[in-house]
């Protein structure tokens, strides 16, 4: 009883006039470019089976965010984006070193460099809240996501490096989709599968840096990953399923940040994977039973 | 009579993984066009042996040539079927898409395959007869179907050589025999196939030359030569299960003059 009046006070705090406000307005916007790229670059990471990789670039993001800031002292998006991207592709180099030189396995090295530069994100975050440097409190916003501090620049930023990662995905899209399929064939007809492969890659942590102001660095992985994966459910082309996912990380960006603007202190990126994931259920029940598949 | 280079040229060709060497020492020349056989048993290379023509695994020793020339410069004249395994079957893509890519290396970067490439892919899947299924999701076929996919992928890339790693394994025999036809046709054509093979029996009634691979080249040649008791036997030393495989095969030959 008591929760449900606690609830029904909660709810009068909400401001829905924060919903219209023009930087909001912006804002939404610019996520939804995000939500939207994250969809397209995902599918592939996730056909290539890179979806760890991407959660490992990840989670090292927040080392170089936090880097960053201690550095520069500046708290401009660009900047600390700039250091999220610099420790991601840090963090997979460290992942190709691991693999060719040391006797460590794929999924041990990338659970290794997620769990390092995550605990050294957070302990440098810790660190400069602790002795109050100004400023520093703000760089828990990359945890889970705060779209509400974003300016409207910020999210032009976001939407212009979200539609230059789209671009790239469909300039490369034959060879990306030859190498995630067959990369033996690929490799005999003489395409350099690995240098399609690092693009694949870079691509993923250029989405995973831009995803950081809505998702955060624990959750973004989810926006690249779950919209690919409910997308597959509907269909069995590659066109329709890059242009379903790329729908699908629109509507769970939007809805994340219409959704926190207006409940008080609700994290962004929370909100969008539960959409993104309530999307995912969705998809595979209503296919289920349109066309229950044969058991395969 | 031509002047013409070998084919295929393996020279002293070694291939270790890691300190362990797979294939040690191979030496294989083929120089006319015909059907070609590799056989050994599981584990004995033959995969590496097609690889390393392909440029696929580095060499640790040796050289490979094609058309007497290095790999890098004649890539467009050979085809590849690789063994089924390295392929993700339930990938988003129509039986359509995975003949194209054959196409791509001629398409290049950055450009989508036209209509001719499309005219390429629809003619090849015609050959090993799927031109109905053209639109299916590659994982919604038979075993037999799939193979013959791959295929039809190596019939577009319109090769003068062509790799072939087990495209009979897990087919049923209709799908079997439509291979076998094609790729007697492409010999026909005056193409080279090399078969990695197993059925010892289709090897004996179909193909011209075999290689006998167990690590080192055990022995090659004209497939009624080489096919013999005792080349069998030292190829698969120690391979219980295959002798009865083998007695039956050295059987059948020796009855069929
Ligand atoms: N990528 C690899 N790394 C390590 N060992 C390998 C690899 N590929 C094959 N091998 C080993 O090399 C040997 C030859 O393999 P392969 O050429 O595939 O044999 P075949 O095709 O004749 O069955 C086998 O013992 C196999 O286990
Ligand atoms: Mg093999």
């Amino acid at each position: 009883m008591t929760s449900a009046v606690g609830y029904l006070s909660c709810l009068a705090a909400i401001d829905l006039s924060g919903l219209l406000a023009y930087n909001t307005l912006i804002v939404a916007a610019g996520t939804a470019a995000v939500g939207c790229a994250a969809g397209v670059v995902g599918s592939l990471s996730v056909l290539r089976k890179r979806a760890l990789v991407g959660d490992a670039a990840a989670h090292v993001t927040l080392v170089g965010v936090a880097t960053a800031f201690a550095l520069t002292g500046r708290r401009d998006l660009p900047t600390l984006l700039a250091g999220g991207f610099a420790a991601a592709l840090a963090g997979l180099l460290v992942l190709v070193v691991m693999r060719r030189y040391t006797r460590t396995r794929d999924d041990a090295a990338t659970a290794i460099v997620l769990s390092v530069g995550f605990g050294g994100g957070i302990a440098l975050v810790a660190g400069m809240t602790a002795r109050g440097i100004p400023g520093s409190a703000g760089l828990e916003n990359f945890l889970l996501g705060h779209t509400a501090a974003l300016t409207a620049r910020d999210a032009g930023v976001l939407a212009g490096v979200s539609l230059a990662t789209v671009v790239v995905v469909m300039l490369f899209l034959k060879e990306a989709t030859l190498v995630a399929f067959d990369r033996s064939f690929a490799a005999a007809a003489g395409w350099p599968v690995a240098v399609v492969d690092y693009l694949l890659v870079v691509l993923v942590a250029v989405m995973v840096v831009v995803g950081l102001p809505a998702a955060g660095a624990v959750l973004v992985t989810a926006l690249v990953v779950i919209p690919p994966v409910a997308a597959r459910q509907w269909t069995d082309r590659l066109g329709t399923m890059l242009v379903l996912a790329g729908v699908i990380g629109l509507v769970s960006a939007v809805t994340g940040v219409a959704i926190s603007a207006v409940v008080p202190r609700l994290a962004t990126g929370p909100v969008i994977v539960l959409v993104a994931a309530a999307i995912f259920a969705i998809s595979v029940l209503f296919t289920r039973w349109r066309s229950p598949r044969e058991a395969a | 009579m031509s002047l013409a280079p070998p084919l295929v040229e393996f020279h002293d060709v070694t291939v270790a993984y890691g300190r362990r060497p797979v294939l040690w020492n191979v030496d294989l020349t083929i120089s006319e066009p015909c059907l070609f056989g590799v056989v050994g048993p599981n584990g004995a290379g033959k995969s590496t042996l097609l690889k390393a023509a392909l440029g696929l695994v580095p060499l640790a020793g040796g050289m490979v040539r094609l058309f007497g020339q290095p790999l890098e410069r004649v890539r467009r004249r050979v085809g590849y079927v690789p063994q089924r395994e390295t392929v993700d079957w339930d990938f988003p893509v129509s039986v359509m898409d995975v003949v194209l890519m054959g196409t791509y290396s001629r398409v290049g970067w950055l450009r989508r395959p036209a209509a001719a490439e499309r005219a390429v892919a629809r003619e090849s899947l015609a050959r090993v007869g799927l031109e109905d299924l053209a639109d299916r999701q590659i994982g919604r076929l038979s075993g037999g179907q799939q193979q013959r996919v791959f295929l039809a992928r190596a019939l577009a890339q319109q090769a003068d050589v062509y790799f072939l790693d087990e495209p009979m394994a897990g087919v049923d025999a209709r799908s079997q025999e439509q291979i076998l036809a094609v790729l007697s046709g492409l010999r026909d054509a005056g193409k080279l196939v090399i078969v990695v093979h197993h059925d010892l029996r289709a090897v004996t009634d179909w193909f011209d030359a075999v290689a006998l691979i167990d690590m080192r080249l055990v022995a090659a040649g004209p497939t009624r030569e080489t096919l013999t008791p005792d080349n069998l036997r030292r190829t698969y030393a120690g391979a219980i299960d295959v002798l009865d495989e083998v007695g039956r095969a050295v059987q059948r030959r020796s009855r069929t003059p």
